[in-house]
C-alpha cells in the first residue's frame, strides 16, 4: 500500500516534470497540416520528419547551433582553464582566507543576467566586441569563473598535499605539476563542473541577444525565441516545436548519462554556497 | 603537453577573431520581413543586373515589426550597422534624431520629391531634412461586404444601426479591428480619436487627451465590444487575425491595410468586398491613420553612394510596381495610382488615392515609441475593462505630459513621475511574492519525497533534474504553445476534465498571462529548489535520526525539531537566490508575453532593458538599475536575518 503511494507519487512528479517536454517531441513529429488540426490528437496519426527538415533547410538553425557551440564550448575552455589557475593558486594559501576569497566572489556571481546586461553591453562596445563571439565569451567566463574557482577547488583540496612536495623534490615545476598531476587526478570534477557551465551558456539568453545583435550571430534560444511571429499567414508551431526539440534533446541524454555526477557536483557546490 | 595546449588556446583564440570572410563585392544589407512571394529577391535581381558591382543581402527578420526596429537600432548601436534602413514610418523621428540616418536630398532634391504621395513626404522629414524616401504607401481602410450590407456606414451613428440590424453574434460580427496591445491598436484608436475631432497633441504642441473628444473616442471603442458588435477575442488580434476572420464570412466590416486587398480577391469572397473610408462622428471628417514603408541609409555604412543607388531603384516605379503585383504592397508614387495595369487589377485605387491623399501621420516625435506604448497601455485596458475612459485619458495625459517635458528632467524628479516604473515594479514584486513560496514548498516536499529510500529514485532524480537543465527561453516557447488557444492542450486537457466549460484566451487577459507566467516559472524553477534541500538533506546524520525515532518521536517531530533546523542554511541559500532571479526574471517573460497584456506581465528587468536598448536612455536605465540591485541587497540582508537562528548568531 505504502509502496504503491510511493510509486504513483513518483509518476505525478515524472509527468509533472516531463510533460512539456514530452508534448513538444509529439508536436514536432506531426506533420505540418495536423498540428493545427482540432480536437487535438495527443499521440501523431502519422510521424513526419519534415518540420525537422525546415528547421534546417529553410531557416538557419545549423548556423545558430554553430553559434551556440562555439559560444559555450570556448566559455567553457576558458572558465576551466582559468578557474584551474586560480584555484591552484588558492590551494596554496591557508584554507580559512583562500575560502573568505571564495564566497565574495560568489556573492558577486549571484546577480541575475538581467541586471548585468546594460554594463556587459557598454564595456563590449567600448572594446568593440559587440557581434562577436568573445564579446560573450568574456561575460560567459567572468559569471561562471566564481562558480568554477569553488567546485575545481574542492576538488584539488582532497588531493594529499604530499603529491605536490614529492614532485616539487623531483623537481617539477608548478605549471607541471598542475598540469601533469593535479589537474589529472582531478578529473571528475573538472568535467562536472564542464558539464555545468556549458548547460549555463547554452541556455543564457539576454546576454546573447543584446550583445549578438545580428541574426547570423543568434544562439539557438534566440534563434528560437525570434521565430515567434516570423511568418505571415501561421505561426510556424511545427517548425518551433521542433527546433525546441532539436534543443533539449542533447541536454536531457547528457542529463540522463551524467545524472549521478552532476547530482553530486551540485549538492558539494551548494553545500557552503 | 604544456606546449600543445598554449598552441591549442592560440589557435582558438584567432579562430574566434577572424570568423568572417573578406568580401571583395560592396554587399548591402537590410532586413525587412520574411520575402514572401520573391519581390525583394526580384529587386535585388534586377538592381544587382544593372550594377554588377554591388549586391542586396535581403535579411528576412522577424514578423514583428518592433522585433526589426530593435534588430535596427541594435545593430546601430554595435558600430555594425546595415546598410540600407527598410524603415516603418514612425522609426523615421527617432532613427533621425540620434543621427543614424543619412539625409536623402542628394538624391531626391525637392522637385523630385513632389512626384510622392504628400503624406509620405512628409512622413520622411526630421527637422527640415529629409531622411525616408517612401517605398510604399499605407492608409487604414474600412472593408465591408457588398452582398450583405446595403451601403457601409459613414458615421458612428449609421455604424451602429448597420450592426443591430445585420449583425448576429456569434455567427456573424460586426466589426473586427486589431486590439492586441502592439502599434496597430494606436493607428485603430487614432481613426476613433479624428474621428471624433480629437488629436493627440494640439497646435502648440502640448498633451491635449483629457478631453470630451478622447473620452467619446474610448467610450466608442468599448462600446464595439459592450454590445458585442466586435467578438472579444478582438484584443488578441494583429492583422492577420483580423483578415482570417473575416474571410471566414464572420464579420460584415473590417478595419485592415490595403494589402489586404489583394489576398480577399484571392478568395471566395472575390467580387464581394468594397472598401470605405473610416468612420467618423456626426459632423466630423473621416481620418485614416497613414503608414507605409521607406528606405534611408545608414550613416555608419561604408558606402553611401551604391546605397544611394538603390534607393533611387526601390522607389522607381519598375521597382514599386514589382511590389504591389507580388505583395500587393501600394506604391508612393502618385503616377501609378493612374496606371493602365494598376487599374485593371485594382480599379478601387481611385477611391484608394482620395483616402491616402487625407492621411495623417502619428505624432512625429523621436519618443514616438514610448508615447505609443503609454497610448498602446491605456486603450488596452479599456478593452480589457481595467480601466474607465475617464480613467485612461486622464493617465494619458499624465504619462504624456511627464514623458514630454521630463526628459530634460533630473533622475529623481522623473522617478517620482514614473508610472511605468510604479507598474512594473508591481508586477515584480506580485510575480515574486507568489513563485517563492510556491516554489519552495512544492520544492520542499519534492525532496523530502525524492529523500526517501526507494527503488527507483534515481529515476525521480532525473526528472527533476531536467526542466532545470534546459534552456528557459526555449521552454517559453514551448509553454506559448501550450497555453495557445484553441490548439494549445492545456486549455484541451482541461476542458475534457471539464474543469472549463469553453478554451480559456490565457495568454490574451491579464490575469491569465500572469498565471501562464507563474506557472511555466514554478515548473521551471521548483528543480533548483530540490537540489539545494537535497544536498541539505544529505547533511542530516542519520544516528540522529533513528536515535530520535527510538526515544518515540514521530515523523512529524523529527522533522520540525530536527530535519528543518538542520535545513535552515540550505532554505536561505535557496531562497535568496530564487527572490533574486525571481525578481530579475527577463527571458520567460519576454518570450512568454512579451510584458503584455496591457503591461499586466511586464517586470522591472523588461522595462529597464527597453529604455535602455528601444529608448536609448542608457543613462536613467543604468539609475534605475543600481536602485533595483540595492533594494534586491537590502532583502537579501532581510531574509538572511530573519532566516538565522540564534544559536548561529552568537557563534560569529
Amino acid at each position: 500500500m505504502k509502496k504503491a503511494m510511493i510509486y504513483i507519487l513518483l509518476a505525478v512528479i515524472s509527468v509533472y516534470c516531463l510533460f512539456p517536454f514530452l508534448w513538444t517531441i509529439l508536436t514536432a513529429l506531426k506533420p505540418q497540416e495536423d498540428v493545427f488540426k482540432l480536437p487535438i490528437r495527443y499521440l501523431p496519426e502519422r510521424v513526419s520528419a519534415q518540420n525537422l527538415e525546415n528547421v534546417f533547410f529553410k531557416r538557419p538553425f545549423a548556423r545558430y547551433l554553430l553559434n551556440s557551440l562555439v559560444v559555450s564550448g570556448g566559455a567553457t575552455l576558458f572558465t576551466l582553464w582559468a578557474a584551474s589557475l586560480i584555484a591552484f593558486r588558492l590551494r596554496k594559501m591557508e584554507i580559512e582566507r583562500s575560502l573568505k576569497i571564495q564566497r565574495r566572489l560568489l556573492i558577486m556571481a549571484i546577480a541575475p543576467p538581467a541586471l548585468l546586461v546594460i554594463p556587459v553591453f557598454m564595456a563590449m562596445r567600448k572594446v568593440g566586441l559587440v557581434d562577436h563571439y568573445l564579446g560573450l565569451i568574456l561575460p560567459y567566463v567572468a559569471l561562471n569563473l566564481p562558480f568554477a574557482v569553488w567546485m575545481l577547488h574542492a576538488a584539488f583540496r582532497q588531493l594529499p598535499k604530499e603529491l605536490n612536495e614529492a614532485a616539487m623534490l623531483d623537481g617539477f615545476s608548478s605549471s607541471r605539476i598542475l598540469l601533469g598531476i593535479v589537474l589529472p587526478l582531478s578529473r571528475p570534477a573538472l568535467a562536472i563542473t564542464a558539464v555545468l557551465v556549458f548547460i549555463f551558456c547554452w541556455n543564457e539568453f539576454i546576454l546573447a541577444l543584446t550583445v549578438m545583435p545580428s541574426q547570423m550571430k543568434y544562439t539557438v534560444p534566440v534563434g528560437i525565441a525570434m521565430l515567434s511571429g516570423a511568418s505571415v499567414y501561421e505561426i510556424p508551431w511545427g517548425e518551433i516545436n521542433a527546433a525546441v526539440m532539436l534543443t533539449t534533446v542533447p541536454v536531457i541524454l547528457l542529463m540522463a548519462f551524467l545524472q549521478r555526477w552532476i547530482m553530486e557536483g551540485l549538492t558539494r557546490g551548494a553545500v557552503k554556497g | 603537453m604544456i606546449k600543445r595546449l598554449e598552441f591549442l588556446i592560440l589557435f582558438s583564440i584567432l579562430f574566434l577573431i577572424f570568423p568572417l570572410p573578406v568580401f571583395s563585392q560592396v554587399v548591402l544589407r537590410m532586413v525587412g520581413p520574411e520575402d514572401l512571394g520573391g519581390a525583394w529577391a526580384e529587386i535585388a535581381r534586377r538592381f544587382h543586373g544593372r550594377n554588377p558591382d554591388i549586391e542586396i543581402q535581403y535579411i528576412p527578420g522577424p514578423w514583428s515589426t518592433d522585433q526589426r526596429q530593435d534588430m535596427y537600432i541594435r545593430s546601430f548601436m554595435s558600430g555594425d550597422a546595415f546598410d540600407l534602413v527598410f524603415m516603418d514610418v514612425i522609426w523615421t523621428a527617432k532613427f533621425a534624431e540620434k543621427g543614424w540616418l543619412l539625409p536623402l536630398e542628394d538624391w531626391f532634391p525637392p522637385e523630385k520629391q513632389e512626384i510622392f504621395l504628400q503624406g509620405d513626404i512628409e512622413a520622411g522629414r526630421y527637422h527640415g531634412r529629409f531622411y525616408r524616401a517612401p517605398v510604399r504607401s499605407d492608409a487604414g481602410l474600412l472593408y465591408y461586404r457588398k452582398d450583405l450590407i446595403p451601403h457601409p456606414p459613414k458615421t458612428w451613428q449609421e455604424f451602429e444601426e448597420i450592426c443591430r440590424k445585420y449583425s448576429s453574434p456569434p455567427e456573424q460580427y460586426g466589426i473586427v479591428f486589431q486590439g492586441m496591445q502592439y502599434e496597430g491598436l494606436v493607428c485603430n484608436y487614432l481613426e476613433y480619436l479624428w474621428g471624433a475631432g480629437g488629436s493627440v497633441l494640439d497646435d502648440q504642441g502640448k498633451v491635449h487627451l483629457e478631453t470630451h473628444e478622447n473620452i467619446m473616442a474610448l467610450k466608442f471603442m468599448k462600446k464595439i465590444l459592450d454590445e458585442d458588435w466586435a467578438p472579444k477575442s478582438v484584443i488578441t488580434f494583429q492583422e492577420q487575425h483580423s483578415l482570417e476572420f473575416f474571410e471566414k464570412g464572420k464579420a460584415l466590416m473590417m478595419r485592415n491595410w490595403p494589402y489586404v486587398w489583394k489576398v480577399l480577391n484571392d478568395s471566395p469572397l472575390r467580387g464581394k468586398i468594397g472598401i470605405a473610408p473610416f468612420i467618423h462622428r456626426q459632423g466630423k471628417e473621416p481620418a485614416s491613420t497613414l503608414g507605409g514603408w521607406g528606405m534611408g541609409i545608414a550613416r555608419a555604412g561604408k558606402h553611401p553612394e551604391a546605397a544611394g543607388k538603390f534607393v533611387e531603384f526601390v522607389t522607381s516605379p519598375e521597382a514599386q510596381k514589382i511590389l504591389y503585383f507580388k505583395t500587393g504592397a501600394v506604391p508612393s508614387r502618385k503616377s501609378l495610382f493612374r496606371d493602365e495595369e494598376i487599374l485593371k487589377e485594382s480599379p478601387y485605387y481611385r477611391e484608394l488615392y482620395e483616402i491616402l491623399s487625407r492621411a495623417r501621420p502619428r505624432p512625429v516625435h523621436p519618443d514616438y515609441a514610448r508615447i505609443s506604448a503609454i497610448l498602446q497601455k491605456h486603450v488596452s485596458s479599456i478593452l480589457v475593462e481595467r480601466e474607465s475612459p475617464r480613467e485612461a485619458s486622464h493617465g494619458m495625459q499624465r504619462s504624456l505630459e511627464s514623458l514630454l517635458k521630463g526628459r530634460k528632467e533630473n533622475w529623481l524628479k522623473r522617478l517620482a513621475l514614473d508610472d511605468d516604473l510604479f507598474q512594473t515594479a508591481r508586477n515584480t514584486a506580485f510575480f515574486t511574492l507568489i513563485s517563492v513560496p510556491s516554489e519552495f514548498f512544492l520544492g520542499l516536499l519534492m525532496a523530502l519525497f525524492i529523500h526517501l529510500p526507494f527503488r527507483g529514485r534515481n529515476l525521480g532524480r532525473l526528472a527533476v533534474l531536467i526542466p532545470w537543465a534546459l534552456p528557459t527561453a526555449v521552454m517559453a516557447m514551448s509553454w506559448q504553445w501550450m497555453f495557445n488557444n484553441p490548439f494549445g492542450i492545456i486549455n484541451d486537457v482541461l476542458v475534457r476534465a471539464g474543469l472549463l466549460s469553453i478554451p480559456a484566451d490565457w495568454l490574451s487577459t491579464a490575469g491569465g498571462a500572469m498565471f501562464a507566467a507563474l506557472f511555466a516559472d514554478i515548473w521551471k524553477t521548483t528543480p533548483f529548489v530540490v537540489i539545494i534541500l537535497l544536498a541539505g538533506l544529505q547533511s542530516v546524520p542519520k544516528e540522529l535520526q533513528e536515535s530520535l525515532s527510538l526515544d518515540g518521536a514521530g515523523p512529524l517531530k523529527r522533522f520540525f525539531q530536527l530535519t528543518l533546523p538542520m535545513l535552515i542554511p540550505y532554505i536561505r541559500v535557496a531562497l535568496i537566490f530564487r527572490m533574486i532571479h525571481a525578481a530579475g526574471i527577463f527571458d520567460l517573460i519576454w518570450v512568454l508575453t512579451k510584458g503584455g497584456p496591457a503591461d499586466s506581465t511586464r517586470t522591472l528587468s523588461l522595462y529597464i532593458y527597453d529604455l535602455a536598448f528601444q529608448n536609448d536612455e542608457i543613462g536613467y536605465a543604468l539609475f534605475l538599475t543600481s536602485l533595483f540591485i540595492a533594494a534586491l541587497i537590502l532583502m537579501s540582508f532581510a531574509v538572511t536575518r530573519g532566516l538565522t537562528l540564534r544559536y548561529e548568531r552568537v557563534g560569529r
